[in-house]
Order: structure tokens, then sequence, then C-alpha cells
């Protein structure tokens, strides 16, 4: 019976003892169930149990004195009912300063702290709701976008392909073009005779064919071809088979008429239309090869494994701080501009940068303006979930390094929603 | 801050509409080097005074004393001096001071206007000591200065002055003959004047070949023959007598020529120390292969290190040591001066049967000093020592000591041109918590204004700073916002208006508002000389007056030197006025009296209650009655690490404790192994703040990966932890006027092996610190002080002897520092996010035992941060060790002041285990105490005697 009470006594005590261990958490509760010794949990040392949160640290891990700021590598266990629990470093123990949001940490000190984590955990949980709204939104939106990248990837394929295509067609022209020109240079050498007429307009009509070619790029009609023109028109060149079978048969119609490269010599006039023909294929061929290394420069940006972040590919995004305009057109460049007007680049697409977890996080613009101290300018974009695209702040904590958040669905991770209120009850 | 590049930097950025000066600069700054660029700044040669005094060469001195003008009173003689060139009468006052000090004042004996004599820097007028008649012939005169068979012997032709100690001459003025005192004139240039002169002098030279040699009495030929005199100031005005030019600058001179000098000898000295602000070594070097070191105050952009150009302050204070005796001596003049050093040349003559006894062979060394000012007079004080710390204690009798900052200003300073808003400053804030590293205060550059108008916020950027406060409060932090003096010109700018309503504003030479370039554009200068000035802009930091601001805002007064872009060396006009005076008289003074009207305005808001803390990058002699120094714009270079060792401790050496270098370098951006390093030697200086350029990329501690993270952590937190040591040791030199941060030779000064070491240093007597200071460093040599002295690594416990050269083996997270066997220091060992937060923590005690097995150390405390130490609101405590036991006694009994901390624990380095220790208290009460004996290293750790700090205890080891 003595026996019994005994056990029960020491059973008791070390009950209440292990409750009233200030600064641990439930699951180190077992580490403070001694009665007359306490071990550090390193296993240090043994020290007498009145020694545990005695204000003096004995335990070189710090163990003997999770309560007090007594160990400079311990920690207090703020347990934060109705919010998250946490740990803080045992130098904010009664250091004056409110931490755990259950006030515990400040319980010999002058600071009046209020429990706050009731307040904090709607706030949270309210914040955590807005949150995943935005990453369900995020998520939907980036869906569609994803799908959107993928079309436009194809698109973009095939525009590829096409212009591949045209750049072949040019090359053959370029070709006839160039052994035309050699034969009529070689056929002047020979016989230099004043053009005919008839010749001329036999060449004219040639001449028109390639014109033709050239006024269905040149749709601006400034005499010369632009990439944006090639790019716009290279689809409906080749869409549209029949204007395209008629061109070329105009040409071989030209090239294989058997009497006109052998018997009718040629005119000076009749050579300086070959060499202007000649001249208007090489701007074309030279114009479509820009296009293609243009694009597949482009087509070479990683725009995610779903080719989710493509469609930003054509896109500016402005955002005004003080007295700058910002604006990042992604995969492209940074710039800010002044009130004033002077526009400076504060860098063009160099790659992502992003932590391994999340490779698509961050994006690095480099090589801007030069700066006064050396270097050059450049900015680091931080791409976050939101249910807009947009850019949402500018900072240059250094000079010349720029840092933005850019704010867009396609950032959107499923892995966030994960995250929620873990709290001890 | 930055000096003349930031001004490019701004310029580039604001408008087109700039000064063409300013284009110029633009145009160096692209030409890409580093370095000062010298030309901008004067050699003694392009000074016009200096390169004229300098041209006198020792020899026979012109002077000579008129024995029969003398009066003796109690207290003061007087006694006039004629030159013998042109026969322009001097007056010579001579005092002896209390505490063993002699003050020479040399001025013209009727001045044509009064010359300019430095106020506001004596914080009294010294108490005088009788003086008394000795002997008297037509040689001379001996005076007995009271005590210790001093005296001094003034020799009448040529006027000779030596201060003397039983046989030995401590030191002797005008021994070389180079007193020089150039007399107020008019200027007569006219045509006709000129043709008359040279005709008449002419003519007196004729005259003068005919003549008999005995020629009539001074005053009488003075009267008599003007011509002669106008003769040499024909010559003179070539020399820039009456103007000067300094590459597009020109200087009007209105008064002309008024430059003095005198030179002293010090015989047996060989290392003469102080007359900051220089890049140099501890100990200076002699001049006579180049230029004099120059004090005149000058924002100096990227200044070269190991030369005697002048920098940012000056105090005109040096200090000669040899083994047997300091002494100093005190220049009191604010003009642009030169300071030449030779050693063991002239000015050995032993003269007359007076100093028949003057001991020593040629062979003796000497070393000789020469003092130039441009203008004012000659006020000298000679500080006879003859210890190092009679000299400090002088020094802080004529000039007062060091103030005692708040608390916190001993901790850690987080600075950076620019933290550019609030919510940056908020994650700086927040980083330092994140990384549980502990800093007090948060600085603001110029940036943080509204279009560098000082007094205002930005209000995009810092749209509510006292939200901003508040939340620093919230973690007991702190804020400083920098105010310069040069005001804006903008009529919608009030403190503008105000300062050119009072017609505050120094003035032109044509009378109008002196306006300058600087940060804002063009801008004004507020005439500090003036008291009424003062005290405006001191009502300005009330908090009604400056808004947005709250109590734990400081303030920071750079460009005080005054920095004026487009003036000559980028500093103000000297022939701008400030009342009856000229720039060139007072320029130095300017920055100290900015600091001092900063200061007032910090006590003032708080109704005389808290304690200000105001940094400065221009000082004179005073200047440490009101705050911190810091040594200005220095670079990202491991020269710039080392020399803040010696640019603070000479500061050290003349009164401004308070002193610290920008860590990691201002300038560049500095390796990460060079700004460990810069952490690990700023944490042991005594102000300790990290700053950068505003174009240098961010080098916040945490900012250079995990490892380097930990290593400026860990040494900021040793900072901490030796707060309550620190904060002693500013208690002491607020008492004494004794340095905090000391070279070994003034705790050692009679051995010789510490003269010349500028790579290690004192803190207090107890911490000597050794920082690694070279790159790749695998070992440090430090020399160890004191025959039969023990020193103890704070971080090991090792023991070493003293006296020894020990090659220390380090590695990144090495910082050589020895606490002195003979000392206790005390130590709070739970650091926390802010020094306010470790007000109440328990004190633990490091007990480093000597040969003998005794110590002793202090332990101040107080509430940090008002002024009711002043009330006796304080606890100070000797600490002791002997015979086995440690007692704490107090060392105030008429103070009072009660505290929450307490004795956690005791560690006695070099201890034997006891077998049993017991704490008795107070009240009798005895108890034992747990300990715990380290026996590899001697060490013994007393577990928690839980008494108050505040109280008597005693522990016996038995």
């Amino acid at each position: 019976m003595h026996f019994h009470m005994i056990i029960v006594a020491v059973f008791w005590f070390g009950f209440v003892d292990s409750r009233k261990i200030r600064g641990i958490s439930s699951s180190y509760k077992r580490f403070f169930r001694e009665r007359k010794s306490f071990l550090c949990i390193d296993g240090s040392k043994i020290i007498p149990f009145e020694q545990v949160n005695d204000d003096y640290c004995d335990c070189e891990d710090g163990s003997d004195e999770p309560g007090t700021s007594a160990c400079p590598q311990g920690r207090f266990y703020c347990t934060n009912l109705g919010f998250r629990p946490h740990y803080i470093p045992s130098s904010r123990v009664n250091d004056g300063i409110c931490d755990c949001c259950d006030a515990s940490d400040e319980y010999n000190s002058h600071a009046h702290c209020q429990n706050a984590c009731w307040n904090l955990g709607q706030r949270e949980r309210a914040y955590v709701e807005g949150q995943m709204r935005t990453l369900d939104e995020g998520l939907q939106l980036k869906q569609q976008l994803i799908e959107e990248g993928v079309l436009l990837w194809r698109e973009k394929q095939a525009q590829l392909r096409e212009l591949q295509q045209v750049a072949e067609d040019l090359q053959t022209k370029l070709e006839e073009r160039r052994s035309r020109k050699q034969e009529a240079d070689r056929l002047k050498e020979q016989t230099p005779r004043p053009p005919e007429a008839g010749d001329g307009r036999l060449f004219r009509g040639q001449n028109s064919t390639v014109t033709g070619t050239f006024k269905l790029l040149d749709s601006n009609k400034d005499g010369s071809i632009t990439v944006d023109e090639v790019q716009a028109k290279v689809a409906l060149v080749h869409d549209e088979e029949r204007v395209l079978s008629e061109d070329e048969a105009v040409i071989k119609d030209t090239h294989g008429a058997p009497g006109v490269g052998e018997d009718p010599p040629l005119k000076v006039a009749d050579r300086e239309w070959e060499a202007t023909n000649l001249k208007k294929v090489e701007e074309a061929y030279d114009t479509v090869n820009m296009e293609i290394s243009d694009l597949r420069e482009k087509l070479a940006i990683d725009y995610g494994p779903d080719w989710e972040f493509l469609f930003l590919n054509s896109q500016c995004y402005k955002l005004k701080v003080y007295e700058y305009t910002y604006t990042l057109c992604p995969f492209n460049q940074v710039t800010q501009q002044s009130t004033a007007g002077t526009e400076v680049s504060l860098g063009r697409w160099g790659m992502w940068e992003g932590p391994p977890k999340n490779q698509y996080g961050r994006m690095v613009y480099e090589n801007g303006e030069p700066c006064w101290q050396g270097g050059s300018r450049s900015t680091t974009v931080t791409l976050t979930c939101g249910t807009e695209t947009a850019l949402r702040s500018v900072k240059e904590p250094s000079k010349c390094q720029y840092i933005m958040d850019f704010q867009t669905p396609v950032a959107c991770q499923p892995v966030l929603k994960q995250r929620g209120i873990h709290s001890e009850l | 801050m930055g000096g003349v590049k930031r001004s490019i930097i701004k310029m580039a950025t604001f408008t087109g509409s700039m000064a063409p000066v300013l284009v110029l600069w633009l145009a160096m700054s692209l030409s890409g080097t580093w370095a000062v660029d010298k030309g901008n700044f004067k050699t003694c040669d392009q000074s016009a005074f200096c390169k004229r005094q300098r041209a006198l060469k020792p020899g026979d001195s012109p002077y000579r004393a008129l024995l029969e003008t003398m009066e003796l009173t109690n207290t003061r003689l007087t006694l006039q001096l004629i030159n013998d060139n042109n026969k322009v009468r001097l007056l010579l006052e001579l005092y002896r001071l209390q505490g063993n000090m002699t003050r020479v004042k040399i001025n013209e004996l009727k001045p044509l206007k009064p010359r300019f004599e430095v106020p506001d820097v004596l914080i009294t007028e010294p108490s005088t000591e009788p003086l008394s008649l000795l002997s008297q012939d037509e040689n001379g005169v001996v005076l007995s200065l009271g005590t210790e068979s001093q005296r001094v012997i003034i020799s009448a032709r040529p006027f000779r002055l030596d201060i003397m100690e039983g046989p030995e001459v401590l030191m002797s003025l005008n021994s070389r003959g180079l007193l020089a005192f150039e007399h107020l004139r008019m200027r007569k240039d006219t045509f006709s004047y000129k043709v008359t002169s040279t005709v008449a002098s002419v003519w007196d030279n004729i005259k003068r070949l005919f003549s008999s040699q005995a020629e009539p009495e001074g005053e009488k030929k003075e009267e008599a023959d003007p011509a002669n005199q106008a003769e040499k100031e024909e010559e003179e005005k070539v020399d820039g007598m009456w103007e000067e030019t300094f590459k597009s600058h020109s200087d009007s001179k209105p008064n002309g020529p008024s430059a003095i000098s005198l030179d002293f000898s010090l015989p047996g000295v060989e290392h003469v120390y102080g007359i900051p602000e220089h890049a140099d070594t501890l100990r200076l070097k002699t001049t006579d292969n180049g230029d004099p070191y120059r004090l005149y105050n000058l924002d100096v952009f990227q200044y070269e290190l190991y030369n005697p150009m002048a920098l940012y302050g000056a105090v005109p204070v040096m200090l000669a040591h040899k083994a047997q005796r300091t002494t100093g001596i005190f220049w009191l003049n604010a003009a642009e001066t030169w300071v030449d050093i030779s050693s063991n040349t002239a000015g050995k003559t032993v003269f007359g049967k007076m100093l028949d006894y003057v001991q020593g062979s040629s062979e003796t060394p000497q070393t000789d000093v020469r003092w130039i000012s441009e203008s004012g007079i000659i006020d000298v004080f000679i500080m006879l020592g003859p210890t190092p710390k009679d000299v400090f204690s002088q020094y802080a009798s004529l000039t007062g000591t060091q103030s005692f900052p708040p608390l916190a200003a001993v901790g850690y300073h987080q600075c950076r041109w620019n933290y550019n808003d609030q919510e940056d400053v908020a994650s700086v804030d927040a980083g330092f918590d994140e990384h549980d590293i502990p800093y007090d205060y948060i600085w603001l550059d110029i940036e943080h204004t509204d279009g560098k108008r000082y007094f205002t916020w930005d209000s995009h950027k810092f749209a509510s700073p006292k939200e901003m406060l508040q939340a620093l409060e919230d973690k007991k932090r702190k804020m400083v916002a920098i105010v310069d003096p040069h005001i804006k010109v903008d009529s919608n700018y009030k403190i503008h208006n105000e300062i050119r309503n009072k017609g505050f504003y120094i003035k032109n030479k044509d009378g109008g508002d002196y306006e300058g370039w600087c940060w804002p554009g063009s801008a004004g200068y507020p005439d500090f000389t003036r008291p009424d000035m003062r005290a405006w802009w001191a009502s300005m930091f009330a908090y009604d007056q400056y808004e947005g601001t709250a109590e734990n805002l400081y303030t920071w007064n750079d460009m005080n030197e005054p920095s004026v872009f487009n003036g000559p060396e980028v500093t103000m006009h000297k022939d701008a006025v400030h009342g009856a005076w000229e720039h060139r008289d007072v320029h130095n003074l300017y920055g100290l009296y900015v600091q001092m009207a900063t200061a007032e305005g910090q006590i003032q808001r708080s109704g005389g209650v808290e304690r200000p803390f105001v940094l400065t990058r221009a000082f004179f002699a005073g200047s440490q009655r009101y705050g911190a120094v810091w040594t200005g714009d220095n670079a990202a270079e491991w020269d710039h690490l080392k020399v803040s060792i010696p640019m603070c401790l000479s500061l050290g050496l003349v009164g401004i404790s308070f002193c610290g270098a920008d860590v990691g370098g201002f300038f560049k951006s500095p390796s990460t192994e060079l700004l460990v390093r810069w952490y690990q030697t700023g944490a042991y200086q005594p102000f300790f703040r990290a700053h950068a350029h505003l174009d240098t990329p961010r080098r916040e501690p945490w900012l250079f990966g995990p490892e380097n993270t930990a290593l400026i952590r860990d040494v900021v937190r040793q900072r901490y932890t030796l707060l309550p040591y620190w904060y002693q040791q500013f208690y002491h030199a607020y008492r004494t006027g004794e340095p905090i941060m000391r070279p070994l030779w003034v705790e050692y000064p009679q051995d010789p092996a510490t003269f010349a070491l500028d790579d290690e240093f004192l803190i207090g007597k107890d911490l000597l610190v050794h920082p690694v200071t070279e790159e790749g460093a695998r070992g440090v040599t430090a020399y160890l002080p004191g025959k039969d002295q023990v020193w103890f690594d704070v971080h090991t416990f090792q023991k070493h002897n003293g006296a020894q050269s020990l090659y220390i083996p380090v590695t990144m997270s090495s910082i050589p520092v020895f606490q002195r066997g003979g000392s206790i220091i005390p130590r709070k060992m739970r650091v926390r996010r802010s020094s306010s937060c470790m007000t109440h923590d328990p004190y633990t005690l490091y007990v480093a035992l000597n040969l003998q097995r005794t110590a002793e150390g202090e332990l101040y405390i107080d509430d940090g941060h008002t002024f009711n130490y002043e009330k006796k609101e304080f606890i100070h405590r000797r600490l002791s060790f002997a015979k086995n036991m440690l007692s704490s006694v107090n060392l105030a009994t008429d103070a009072e002041f009660s505290t929450g901390s307490w004795i956690e624990r005791i560690v006695i380095l070099g201890a034997s285990k006891p077998s049993k220790v017991t704490l008795k208290t107070a009240d009798g009460q005895e108890s034992q105490l747990e300990f715990d004996f380290d026996a590899s290293m001697s060490v013994l750790t007393l577990r928690k005697p839980g008494v108050n700090a505040g109280l008597d205890w005693n522990v016996m080891l038995q």
C-alpha cells in the first residue's frame, strides 16, 4: 500500500514537473520527466532536476533552460494556442519584446504583452483563404495559359517551318537569278550590243513576277521588306498555294523558255534588270533568314515545361514608382523611363535563375546601361502567383541592381495548396 | 558618406544645368583613378604663408626679450619681445596652470586690429598657479614653476624659453629661432608710394652704411623709419601676402599677411604622436623631405594613405614621449596649420651659466617641432606630464573629456548610403532578427530627405517616419538620420528662409550670403560661430519643429568641414565672413560648432534628460565633448583596414575616444574576407558602424553565405558580451580623459618595444587586441607587453607570458584578443537583439589572475541613457581578487542606483582547484557555490552566485 502510494506520488510529481516545464513543446516533455536529475538532451551531463529552468545554463546544448534566456544556444517554444506554434531563440525570452503571440515569452519582464494569437490566427486564416482562392483561380488561369501556350508553340513551330520553306524557295530562285546574271555578264562581254525593245518587255514581265513576290511581302509599300512583313505574310504566301505556284510557274516559264537563254543576246537594260532582280531576291532571302534565326532564338528560350510562359513573349508590363516608369518585356528587356523622358535599359533577357525547387521563380535581365562605378545595370524578376499578370513592385536595393516582383497565374504552383495552419491544441 | 564623388552622381542624374566646375569633376571622375587627386589640395609650397614661413631656416632669432618691460604678478608674467628686423613689438604672456602646465601666449603688442583668439574650446579659463622669480640679470630671467624644481628660463638675446626640471631640459621654445609673427599692416601698394619707398630705402641703405654700429633704440627707429619696413612689404607682396590664387580660386586677403610660427625642441624625445587627422602611422614621421603635416579640415575625396595631407578634422595637439616622461603641446589655433617635425637637428646651443648643468652630449636624441598657422595668435599649452595619463588629464582639464554616450551608441550601427525607403528599413531590421545578429542603430543617409533639405523626409519613400521609428522602438532599436550644415537655397524651404531672414548665413567677402555647391545644389552655410545661430539650430531639433521625429532618432553631421564642392580645396573661401572674423580664422572650428549645436538640440528636445548621440566628420580640439567621430570616406582595401588602427589611436591620444572607421570600407566593394576581417576589427574599436557607398552592392551581414554570416554574427555578439566593459571604459574616459582605445606605450611607457606599435592596441588597460588585417593571413605576431605580466587568450583561456612577441596561428574565425592577468572584466553573455534588451541581464565576471594571484576590475551600471548619472544615480564598484577572495566593494558611496542585474557566473583564469567555495553577502549570509574546474586550462567557473550586482559580497576559495 505504502509502496503504491510512492509510485503514485512519483508518477504524479513527474507529471506535474513535466507540465510546468516552461518553453518546451509536448514532444519534448518526455525529456523532462525525471524527478531527481536531468540528463542534458545531448547526453553530455547530468544535473539535479531543480537546475532545469533555474536561469543558469548547465547543458552545452542549452536543453536545461528551455524556458529562460540563460543558454546562448537555447530555444523557447511558443505554444501560441489559436495560431501557429513556433520556436524563438532563448535570447528573446524576457527581453521586453513580445515575440510569442500568447505572451508566454515575457513572463518576467516589463513588457505588457497581450495574447494576440486568436486575432493573428483569424487574420492568418483569412489570409491563407485568400491565398488559396488566388491559387485556385491562378491555377485555373494557368491551365488555360498552358493550353494557349501549347497552341502558340505549335503555331510558332509551324511558322518556322513555313519560313524555312520560303527560304528554300527563295534560295532556289536566288541560284537561278545568280546564274542568269552570270550568263548576262558573260554575254555582255562577248557581244556588247545596245538593248532591244522586245527583250525589255520580256524582262519587265519577268520582273513583275519577282515584284509580285515583293509586293506581297512589302505590305507597307515602302520598297523594302522588313522582318515583320515577312513574318506576317509568310503564312499567306504558303497558304495560298495558287499564288505561289503561279509565281513559280511564271518563273519556271521564263526560265524554261528555250530561246531566251541561248539566242537573243541580252542588252544593257536587261542586265540592269537582271542585277536589280537579283538584289531584290537576295534581300528577300536575307530577310527571311533573319526572321528564321530570330524565331529560332525565341523558340530556343525555355518557356517552362508546358510553354506556359510563352504568352509573355510579346507582352510588356509597366509600373510607375515615384518619378520613374518601369517596363518589363519578358524574355526581351527591362527599361526605366524618367518623367523627363529619358529611357535607360535595365537589362536584356538573360536566363531563369530560380532556386532548384522553383526553377521558374526568378528571371534575370543583364547588360543594361553601364553604371558609374563600372559594371552594367541588371534586373532580377521574381515571379509570384496571382490572378493577373502585372508588375507589382520595383526596387533598387543597390545602385544599378533592380529587383522586380512580377505577378502572374503561371507562377502559381499546386504545392502551395498544402500550406495551412498547424496548431497544437 | 561621400565627398566629391557623390556630387558627380547627383549632378549627372539631376539636371544638366550645373556649374561648369562640376563638369570638370565629372571629367575627373571619368578618368577612373581611385586615389585622391592631390592637385585639388595645396602643398605647403602652394599655401603662401606656409611657403613663406618654411623658407625661414633655423638660426638666430630676430626676437629679443625686453626684460625691462617684464611684469610679474602672482599668476602671470608679461614681457615684450621685439623683432630687431622690423622693430615690431610682441607681448608675451606666461602662465603657470594647475596640473603641471605652462601656457605661453604671444600676440602683437599693438595690433592694427584685434587678432583672433579661439573661443569655446577651453571648457573654462584655466586656473593658474603662482609663479615666482628665482633670478634675473641682463641675459634673462629664471622663474620657478612651483613644485618639482621646475623652472622656466627666459633668455633675452635672442629670445628663447626653456622649461627645465632639475638638470633636465623638458622643452625649449624658439631655440631654433623660428618664432615668426607677421604683424598686421596697412596695404601700401599705390604707385607713388612704391616710388617713394624704393628711393627712400635706397637712401636708407646708404645711410646705414655710414652710420655707426650702435643703432638707435627700437621704438624710436620704428617711428622714425617706416620706409625700411615698407621696403620689406614691397618684397613680401610678391609672395602672395595680399592676394593668393589656387587653381581657379582667388583669396582676396583684405588683412594681408598674418601668419605665426614657433619652434619647440624636445630633448631626448624620439617619438611624437597626435595632431590628427592624418591617414598615417601612429608615430609621426619627420617631415624634412616632404610636406609638413597639415591641419585644415577638408573633404578629401578618396584619401590616400601614409602621407601628411589634411583630412576632415584637426586637433592641434602633439604628444612627445620618452621612457621617462611624456609631454604635450596644445597649439590653440583654428586657422590652417602646418606642423614640421625633424629630429636631431639644430637648436642645442647651451647658453649662459644658467644652463651650464644641462646634461647630455650631442648624441642625445632630440625631436624638433615647428608649428605654422595662417592667422590668429600663438596660444600654446605645454603639458608637462610626466606620465601619459598626466598628459591626458592635463589636456582634459583644458578641453574637457569624452562625452558619455548612451549605452546603445556603443553597440553596433548598421548604415548604408542609402536605405531607400521605409520598407527597406523594415526588411533590413527583420534581417537582423532572422539571422539573430544584434544591432542598435540603423542609419539614413542624405537620400531620406526631401531633395537634400535637412530636417525633412522624402514624402514618398519615408511617408510615415514616426511609424517607422515606432516599429524600431518596438524592438528597442534606434535610428540616426543625417543633418548636414549646408542648407538648400530654396525660398519654399522653411529652414533656409529662417536662416536667411535672421541673417544667420556666413557672408561672402562682398557682404552677401555665401553660397556654394553641395548635395542640394546651391546652398548656404549657417554661421555656427554665432551663439544665437547655434541656439536657433538647436531649437530645430524639437519634436514639433523637426517633424516625424521621436526619442529614438539621433543625428549625424556630415560635410561640416565645411564641404563646398565648388570652393577652393572643396571647402569655403577663406575670405568669407563670420561677423568680425574671416573664415580663415575659424575654419577648423566650424565642424566642432555644428556638432555642438546639434548635440545641444538633442539635449534640449528631451528637456535636458536624455544623452545625445551625434556623429561628426569634421572636428577640432574639444569635439570629444559632443559625441563620436569617424574617419570619413575610406575605401574597401586592406590598407584602409590597417590604417583605421593608428587613425583612431591618434584621435584617442588627443581626447577623442569615440572613434571608428566605416566597417567594410566606404568606397568600393570589399571581398568577403576583407568584410569579415573588418567586422572583427571594428567590433573591437569604440565606434562600430558598417557603412557603404551608394554605388556598391548590398553588404548586410547575411549576404555572403551562411559561413560568413556566422563569422560576422559571432563577432558582433562578442561586442555585445563586452558592452559592460566598453561602457565602463566610456565612463572612465568621461571622467578622466584617458583614451579608450589606446596604444600600448600608454600603459607600458618604459618599454621602447611598444612605442611604435600600431597594428595592435589596448581597450582600456585590460584587453589587448591584435586584429587580423592581412589578406590570407595564417597567423599574426602580437607583442604582449609587461615583464612579469601574463595574458590570457579570451577565446581559449590559454596563458601567455608578457614581454614577448607571440606568433598566433589564425583562421577566419580568429580575432586575437587577450585579457591582462590581474584584471577583472564584466560581461553579459546573453546577447539579445539590442543593448536595451540586455539591461536587466546578469553579469559574468572574468577574473584573470596575475603571477601574484591577484586581480582588480570595476563594474559601472546606470540607466544607460539619461544624464541622471550626473545626479549620482549609478553603481560603481571595485571588484578585487586577493588572497583567494573575490570581493565587490562600493567605489561611489554617495551614488545610488538599483539594478535587477545579478552575478550569474564567475570565471577565474589561472586558478587552482578549490575544495570549497563560499559566497558571503552583505547581510552576512553564507552559502556554498557549485563550481567546475578545467584542469587543462586552469579555469575555475563558479556557478550562479546570484547576488545582485549592486550589492557588497565576497567569494572565498578554500
